[in-house]
């Protein structure tokens, strides 16, 4: 097989929520398993495909031929989000783009036909999983991203077997009905899982690397419920190091971004010649063994970002982040900001791609104009594209903003100065604790702009974030 | 320069509706009401009008856009009638309209009149847009507080002064507002306030609390103006003429070019210079007796006294706190309590800056008469200090 991981990506949300707090929170219920360990907990602008942006952000340059959006949770169910992305990372028109749905094994299966068709891809899954209160799913979950880039017998983990089965086991499902998750009986599940579908898989992909299980050194399997993977080492009486577990345990279940986040965490972890089994879940099970001739670019820093965020204290906060309550922010709330077809059609791809323009003597500007702003030049002229969005600011001004609605309050806003000379007024997000303050670098991150809940339409756009991010410490 | 409006026109009727939660009341019945006040003044019949400026902002919830709402509210006799928006410094652009028809000769006596009904919106604040165009795609939503509290972290930046202290000197703005609204009887807000409470007011944009905002309001402003020969010749032997008005708009500098740090309004230093010129005034800190500033924030209020170069740079906060700018200072400011305590009806607050002008160069400004009143500025803003519209009208006496 010629065809292999060139590098890997991933992104997590700032807060993380700890378990043991919402444990407590409903102590007097005897719900809220399980109680170790951090979720990861999106802002209200994050939805699956700005969290799977993020994580494909360092794997889009030079451009892939194709590009595959992963998730169970995508907002649209009739406008492409894969689209959407290439917008967001200024990928050309040619860009083949697919959306990949209805099943947690959506990315792996994405990565397997991709490895196997030998395409340069990249494959981003995101998950912004609706959940239940009180339900095991609302704590287990997390939100979050992983993405890799595919490339060819170079890379620096090769793809040497894999094995598939399609199998309907209903573990648990989510519907147009019923779209928190409804999940069956743990101990069926994982009695049926191990025999049926993993225990096979991975024998037959193993088979088909020509190695024994026990030569795995580092694996990444997506449990459907927890101790699935603890059942078949046991069963192969191997015991390579497993890595989906940790990010359950800092970031929680990311759906169909789980098995590739796990996998970035192996890669981090593997040296030279390590076979590393990555297992995807759900409708089936996907099976495949990579060699690492070299380390994956990527890799250690999906691993670091686990132990990176921020404590979200409040439970209240963090239901409503979840859109599991709806609090009453009153009348300017009401606020429903329409966005227009016509618009997006004119503006849309540099407003989504950040795509500012730099006129013929050099100043970069955003957004773009038919007069330059630049006062030197008085006739109008073409602009040409400059993308911002991988570029670092400073903040020139600053405000927590307590009067303006926002879901999750104060709202900030500020302008800030790029690298290049162009200045843009912003949304800033991740405040630190201390706020932000004149002179602050910023990053940029895709976020959702507008949401229109009436009629179910969201924009997106880019909000300025600290370029660092805090240790999130021991629980 | 052009040779300007200098002397050209005259005011000679005002009118000014009590500001406030006009519950009672709309846009028509606030319209009818400061232009009864300013025809009685002017000592005219409506229908010597022979044009018409209608400014409103905020046509989407109140007073309903064209010049129709003021056409059918005053019954004006099917003469020119013209709305014009321009943000917050809606008020004074009427009234530039007005004067500007005057001065070119194209009708002898015209109608500047300013109105918002906010308070139908439901909520504190200014009411919200929803057209969903370009700028909504990238551009962050803050609230007004929100974009001009920005001006205090890069003041506190550019000139290194310490957050506690500029927000001292902010407080002190309120105060001296306060002070002054509590003289002024159709004031919206009327009560003195002291330091401490202003101080520990909960914050509404950071470092912005409650009391360095000024209020939302309901209320309409107007002026009749005409020529001074027609004036005296309607018994105004030395009427207030407008000595300059001046208009400085962004066109995009700030937030898109150059190293603009976000501690200044460069449209008012424009607006200001380009006014002292027509005017005639050269020394500004000695020539002008009082100011009316558009004090939407007390942040405001403290970097246009230096955009205005009535403070040196860097120097508003101690002049402030001086007392240069109370009622009793040398340049007081916002005698009749400013937007903080009178109100900010957007489309009438020019106008209600000239209406106190107006009285105090006449000595009719009762309990807050200032002894010295011979010239007289407005300062009115629309927007944000990121791209804004300034306005700046200086009044005076013809002889």
């Amino acid at each position: 097989m010629g065809s292999g991981i060139k590098a890997i990506g991933g992104y997590l949300p700032l807060l993380r929520l700890d378990r043991k707090l919402a444990a407590r929170e409903l102590a007097w219920s005897g719900l809220g398993m399980p109680r170790a360990g951090f979720r990861a907990v999106a802002d209200w602008d994050e939805d699956s495909l700005t969290l799977a942006v993020e994580a494909a952000r360092g794997l889009a340059s030079p451009a892939p031929a194709a590009f595959r959006f992963a998730s169970t949770s995508a907002y649209f169910t009739d406008r492409a989000q894969s689209g959407i992305a290439v917008d967001a990372l200024a990928l050309p028109r040619s860009t083949r783009a697919t959306d990949l749905a209805n099943s947690r094994r959506a990315g792996t299966s994405a990565l397997l036909d991709a490895l196997l068709s030998g395409s340069d891809e990249i494959i981003a899954a995101g998950e912004k999983r609706p959940t239940q209160p009180g339900s095991a799913a609302q704590l287990a979950y997390g939100d979050g991203a992983a993405a890799v880039r595919t490339g060819g017998a170079e890379s620096p983990a090769r793809l040497v077997g894999h094995a598939s089965l399609t199998h309907d086991l209903v573990d648990h499902y989510t519907s147009r009905d019923h779209p928190t998750p409804y999940a069956y009986e743990e101990r069926f599940v994982r009695d049926i899982a191990v025999a049926e579908l993993l225990l096979p898989a991975v024998r037959a992909a193993c088979a088909s690397a020509g190695i024994e299980p026990a030569a795995l050194a580092h694996v990444a399997c997506a449990d459907p419920v927890s101790g699935c993977w603890k059942a078949v080492a046991k069963k192969l009486k191997i015991a390579p190091v497993e890595h989906c577990e940790v990010v359950s345990q800092k970031a929680g279940d990311l759906g169909a971004a789980h098995a590739l986040f796990g996998l970035g965490v192996a890669l981090a972890s593997a040296k030279a010649g390590d076979f590393v089994l990555l297992v995807g879940f759900g409708g089936g099970v996907d099976a495949l063994v990579f060699e690492v001739v070299a380390p994956v670019p990527g890799a250690a820093e999906m691993a670091a970002m686990l132990d990176e965020g921020e404590r979200l204290a409040s439970i209240t906060r963090f239901l409503s982040l979840t859109g599991s309550i709806a609090l009453d922010w009153g009348m300017r709330a009401e606020f429903e900001q329409k966005a227009q077809a016509t618009v997006l059609e004119r503006v849309g791809r540099d407003m989504i791609g950040f795509i500012g323009g730099r006129d013929s003597l050099g100043n970069v500007q955003f957004p773009k104009s038919f007069y330059p702003v630049n006062p030197a030049l008085t006739h109008p002229e073409e602009l040409a594209d400059v993308r911002l969005a991988d570029l670092t600011a400073k903040v020139v001004s600053v405000t927590a903003d307590r009067l303006n609605f926002s879901p999750d309050p104060p709202f900030h806003f500020g302008l800030v100065q790029f690298e290049n000379g162009a200045r843009v007024l912003m949304e800033l997000v991740n405040a630190p604790q201390t706020g932000f303050a004149v002179g602050d670098h910023v990053r940029m991150r895709l976020r959702i702009k507008s949401q229109h809940a009436r009629l179910g339409f969201r924009t997106y756009f880019w909000k300025a974030a600290p370029l660092a991010r805090p240790q999130l410490g021991e629980a | 320069m052009a040779q300007g409006i200098k002397d050209k026109v005259a005011i000679i009727g005002m009118g000014c509706t009590r500001f406030g939660e006009r519950w009672e009341v709309g846009a028509d019945g606030l319209m009818v009401e400061a232009f009864t006040e300013a025809l009685a003044d002017a000592g005219i019949e409506r229908d010597q009008i022979e044009a018409a400026w209608v400014g409103n902002a905020l046509d989407d919830i109140n007073v309903g856009n064209s010049a129709l709402p003021a056409a059918h509210a005053l019954r004006l006799q099917r003469i020119p009638v013209t709305r014009v928006e321009n943000m917050c410094a809606t008020g004074t652009e009427a009234l530039r309209g007005a004067a500007y028809a005057v001065a070119s000769g194209a009708c002898d006596i015209a109608l500047a009149i300013g109105v918002e009904k906010l308070k139908d919106a439901g909520y504190g604040g200014l009411p919200l847009r929803t057209k969903g165009l370009h700028n909504d795609l990238w551009m962050p939503y803050g609230s007004a507080p929100g974009t001009f509290a920005q001006l205090a972290g890069a003041y506190a930046a550019r000139h290194g002064i310490a957050p506690a202290d500029l927000k001292r000197a902010m407080a002190h703005v309120s105060w001296k507002s306060h002070q002054n609204g509590a003289l002024s009887p159709k004031a919206h807000l009327r009560g003195a306030v002291d330091m401490e409470k202003i101080l520990g007011a909960p914050l509404i944009a950071d470092p912005l609390g409650l009391f360095d905002c000024c209020g939302v309001s309901d209320g309409a402003a107007c002026a009749i103006v005409t020529t001074p020969e027609i004036a005296r010749a309607l018994g105004k032997a030395n009427p207030v003429t407008i000595k300059a008005i001046q208009l400085s708009a962004s066109n995009g500098a700030e937030l898109q070019y150059g190293e603009w740090d976000g501690a200044s309004v460069p449209n008012t230093q424009v607006a200001a210079a380009r006014a002292y010129a027509e005017a005639g005034i050269r020394d500004p800190r000695a020539e002008l007796d009082f100011t009316e500033v558009h004090d939407c924030f007390s942040i405001t209020e403290l970097v246009i006294m230096e955009d205005l170069g009535l403070s040196d740079p860097g120097r508003a906060p101690a002049d402030i706190l001086d007392g240069r700018y109370d009622r009793d200072g040398a340049i007081p400011c916002q005698l009749d309590g400013g937007l903080k305590c009178f109100g900010h009806p957007v489309g009438a607050t020019g106008l209600r800056m000239a209406y106190e002008v107006y009285n105090q160069l006449q000595g009719r400004a009762g309990e807050r008469q200032r002894a010295k009143a011979d010239l007289g500025l407005t300062h009115n803003l629309g927007g944000a200090p990121f791209n804004s519209v300034a306005a700046v009208a200086i009044l005076g006496r013809l002889d």
